[in-house]
């Protein structure tokens, strides 16, 4: 298998450009640093599964009762879910989450919430990214933001955190400090003229240390370019995702791993899932998109060497009630899985199936406190404190072997 | 390289510039004079304050009459109407755009410059805001009161809407404090780090409690103000929010930041001496904390015009943008300033959207991987034009001409260099501009632009 230094040294070697270079171009040095480094050096790239996913039509407890109760139009057939035990199956468009965890790189959180559950989507995705129950603190700052704020030392202007897609950073991201921004296209990093400034330097290295700087991050910023540029014509044929938008940006945070990008988050956003209505085809396709495109991003990385760095987390800002309405949908609930891929993981299922005839107001009673599984990543995945970022100590989760 | 002896700037720190043999008053300091007090100035400018000397340019960029050129008639109330539409509309987009129009077409680039300062300063994000009548109101604060003594400023932003949307005001009441606003009244807007202490925090944010708003508007509850006593900075009473403001304008600490963020938007990285600094804040004391009073010392100063303060600066993405437009005199037909916009968003700048409450990490961190190929890209963009909104391509030939060059690529690209650097190149480093423009099969207008941005995309050109 190919280690992480080998990675490098061929990235080195492939570099033409090294020789313009007076020194290591930075996003390489950044990169031999993080091979080095522990826990600093690992990602975490945040899937935010938006609308409300049906947990209960995804991770199916076939053999409740309840299950055939409140499920009639919407009823999976028992033959055709892919079975985790004798009482949970998966659903059948989660073929290639079923392969990963048979390969040792899934865990299912199951039954996560929070007390006093709130219903509407914008409150409860203001809940799960920032950790915070009071309404004052929905606009200020997330999770992830204040555990950057807290525990890592961050030097000015340094992205922390980047969200692959349109619009501006989200809640979990914000810190006071912590600098999240966005990116959409790996068109930003593309020069779309003939002009080359690198070739107006004159050889000379820059006896100023600012002119010099500029240089330096100029042939960075160029080769960098050039190297997202080549990755693109080429990663096409090296890894196969699946043609949906959540599979494209998942590649791109692939293409900006493979360059040694500084962040350590990446957070994406897939829609779609607040299936009121005729919810059967559109779940459907909703969880294959989902399963394919991260097994692709899994084996991608592992060809590339960088599978034990990085852990995806997929959430939803709720689970849906368990009666189905008479649309042949259903509307909003409380508890739902929670979705943790990556190297180094305890495959399987975590926490209890959720009980369908055990319910509170029509809905499932959470299990495990979301905030659980987020101290357990920043803990043991991260390296960062919990304190600030949950406001409180958390018992954390075997979810990791190590 | 031009030292004044430290010994004297000790003594004498910001002592008048008078044009001499090691600083003469030259292209290249005029260049840098609109650089650094504005965003750049036509070929015309220049050569008008080349001629009128450094007095008299620095008093027009003072008095907010720098601009010759590009000002369209009825500018102020023009730019009122697309600043109330931009509000009404809703959408963020267009008061960007209402902003760069301000920064392209106005009178006044040192109050632009001023009231960017402001706001990178009291960094408020409409990301939480979420109301654009309020950042415009801010924002035209920051404007109207960008060279006045900084009390009325701090007065005036920290009463206002968006302010206090954005530093959570109406969350802290009496027995449920949040001590957002207060923390970084202290932290950022005033003292700095240093001065205070967590328990100043929690005692000012009590004081602070009962500021509230009501539709839009600052109101003081008392109901909900904390009035027991408080200690704040070492002195006791039943504080009240206006009481905090008016210890901490007191503060010396205070000066000394203000007299940080004037170094930081005019001088390089790096060339303030602490003596320096300590001098302007205490200027700043003695004049009611009158920003246009250190502004104006600054610019008129020996160490403005030194040569270790030329093009040791960082430029920043809005400047970088607008800098390059007002240079060549793209004005008519204008570029989009929707489109301007974005590529300062772009650049790593966006307009009323500062990533966090201590604004953009500024000078060297402007230049990322994304940003430094935006520029090359803007540059790219600007002299082909229709990628910045405009019908035609950047006459880079014509305008040379129109300023008395010829039409071969050398002179061209030394009237480039001088508009944009203001420096004359060596011809080995002219014949490197050349050999990097790759081929342009003998078209000269072609050729001609292509060096234009070049030019702009030269790591010469990122600074100031």
């Amino acid at each position: 298998m190919f280690s992480r230094r080998d990675f490098l040294a061929t990235t080195l070697r492939s570099s033409t450009l090294l020789a313009l270079a007076p020194a290591v171009p930075g996003f390489l040095a950044q990169t031999a640093r993080a091979a080095k480094a522990e826990k600093d050096s690992r990602i975490l790239v945040v899937i935010q599964l938006d609308g409300g996913n049906d947990g209960i039509n995804t991770v199916v407890p076939f053999a409740d009762e309840g299950y055939a109760k409140y499920r009639k139009a919407l009823r999976l057939s028992t033959e055709r879910l892919i079975k985790i035990n004798d009482r949970v199956g998966l659903h059948a468009s989660l073929g290639d989450a079923a392969k990963l965890l048979e390969s040792g790189r899934l865990a299912i959180v199951q039954g996560v919430g929070y007390p006093n559950p709130s219903r509407s989507h914008f409150q409860s995705m203001a809940i799960w990214q920032s950790a915070r129950f009071d309404p004052e603190e929905h606009r200020s700052f997330g999770w992830l933001g204040r555990a950057f704020d807290d525990g890592a030392k961050i030097a000015a202007g340094e992205t922390t955190s980047l969200l692959i897609g349109s619009g501006p950073p989200p809640l979990a991201l914000r810190g006071r400090r912590a600098v999240a921004s966005a990116m959409e296209r790996t068109e930003d990093f593309a020069l779309d003229s003939k002009i080359d400034p690198r070739r107006t330097f004159s050889g000379v290295t820059p006896s100023d240390d600012l002119t010099a700087f500029v240089q330096r991050s100029m042939l960075d910023a160029y080769s960098t370019s050039e190297h997202l540029t080549h990755l693109g014509r080429t990663s096409a044929g090296q890894a196969n995702y699946p043609s949906n938008g959540l599979a494209t940006r998942l590649q791109l945070i692939s293409q900006l791993l493979k360059i040694g990008f500084g962040a350590r988050v990446f957070y994406t956003v897939h829609g779609g899932f607040d299936t009121h209505s005729t919810q059967l085809p559109r779940h459907s396709e909703l969880l294959f998109q989902v399963s394919s495109s991260l097994r692709a991003f899994l084996d991608d990385l592992a060809a590339a060497g960088l599978a034990e760095r990085v852990l995806v987390l997929a959430f939803s800002e709720f689970g849906r009630r368990v009666a189905e309405n008479s649309s042949q949908g259903t509307d909003h609930g409380t508890a739902g899985p929670v979705f943790l891929a990556g190297a180094g993981l305890r495959a399987g299922l975590v926490g209890d199936t959720p009980n369908l005839l055990d319910l509170q107001d029509g809905d499932l009673k959470w299990g495990i406190d979301f905030r659980r599984i987020y101290a357990t990543i920043l803990e043991e995945w991260l390296g960062l404190p919990t304190r600030t970022a949950l406001a409180g100590t958390f018992e954390r989760l075997p979810l990791f072997t190590g | 390289m031009t030292e004044t002896p430290s010994a004297v700037r000790a003594a004498k720190p910001w002592a008048p510039y008078v044009p001499s043999e090691e600083a003469p008053w030259n292209l290249r300091r005029v260049v840098h004079l609109h650089r650094r007090a504005g965003f750049a100035a036509t070929w015309s400018e220049i050569q008008r304050d080349l001629a009128d000397g450094p007095k008299a340019s620095i008093d027009r960029i003072l008095a907010g009459k720098a601009c010759s050129q590009g000002v369209p008639e009825g500018f102020s109330k023009t730019a009122a109407l697309l600043g109330d539409a931009a509000a009404a509309s809703g959408d963020p987009a267009r008061l960007k755009a209402w902003w760069i129009y301000r920064m392209l077409f106005g009178p006044d680039p040192l109050g632009e410059r001023l009231a960017l300062m402001w706001h990178n300063h009291f960094a408020t994000s409409n990301l939480k805001v979420e109301n654009l009548d309020a950042m415009r109101r801010q924002n035209e604060g920051f404007r109207e009161l960008a060279r006045a003594p900084f009390g009325e400023l701090l007065n005036r932003t920290v009463h206002d809407p968006a302010l206090l949307i954005w530093l959570d005001a109406p969350a802290n009441r009496k027995g449920h404090p949040n001590e957002n606003l207060a923390r970084e009244l202290m932290e950022l807007f005033t003292l700095g780090i240093g001065p205070f202490t967590e328990d100043d925090v929690k005692e000012s944010a009590q004081a602070l409690t009962g500021w509230t708003l009501a539709e839009d508007q600052f109101t003081e509850i008392a109901a909900r103000h904390d009035s027991g006593e408080k200690t704040i900075l070492g002195r006791k009473g039943r504080w009240k929010g206006d009481d905090v403001v008016r210890m901490l304008l007191e503060h010396p600490a205070t000066a000394e930041r203000l007299a940080m963020r004037i170094c930081e938007l005019l001088m390089s990285e790096g060339v303030v001496s602490s003596t320096e600094q300590h001098a302007l804040a205490q200027e700043l004391r003695d004049n009611d904390l009158n920003i246009g009073r250190g502004v104006e010392t600054v610019l008129r100063s020996e160490a403005f015009f030194a040569g270790r303060n030329l093009g040791r600066r960082v430029l920043g993405p809005v400047e970088f943008v607008i800098g390059a437009a007002r240079a060549l005199e793209l004005f008519e037909p204008p570029s989009s300033t929707l489109v301007l916009a974005e590529w300062a968003g772009r650049l790593g700048q966006d307009l009323f959207y500062p990533p966090n409450v201590g604004g953009w990490p500024a000078g060297r961190a402007w230049l990322t991987t994304r940003s430094l190929i935006g520029r090359a890209n803007y540059a790219a963009a600007l002299v082909e034009g229709t990628r910045v909104g405009r019908p035609t391509a950047l006459d880079a030939l014509g305008l040379a001409l129109k300023h008395g060059q010829g039409s071969d690529l050398d002179p061209v690209t030394g009237f480039y260099l001088q508009l944009i650097l203001g420096i004359e190149p060596s011809p080995a480093w002219q014949k490197r501009l050349t050999a990097a423009l790759g081929s342009t099969n003998g078209n000269k207008a072609e050729a001609a632009r292509r060096m234009v941005a070049l030019v702009m995309a030269m790591p010469e050109a990122q600074v100031n």
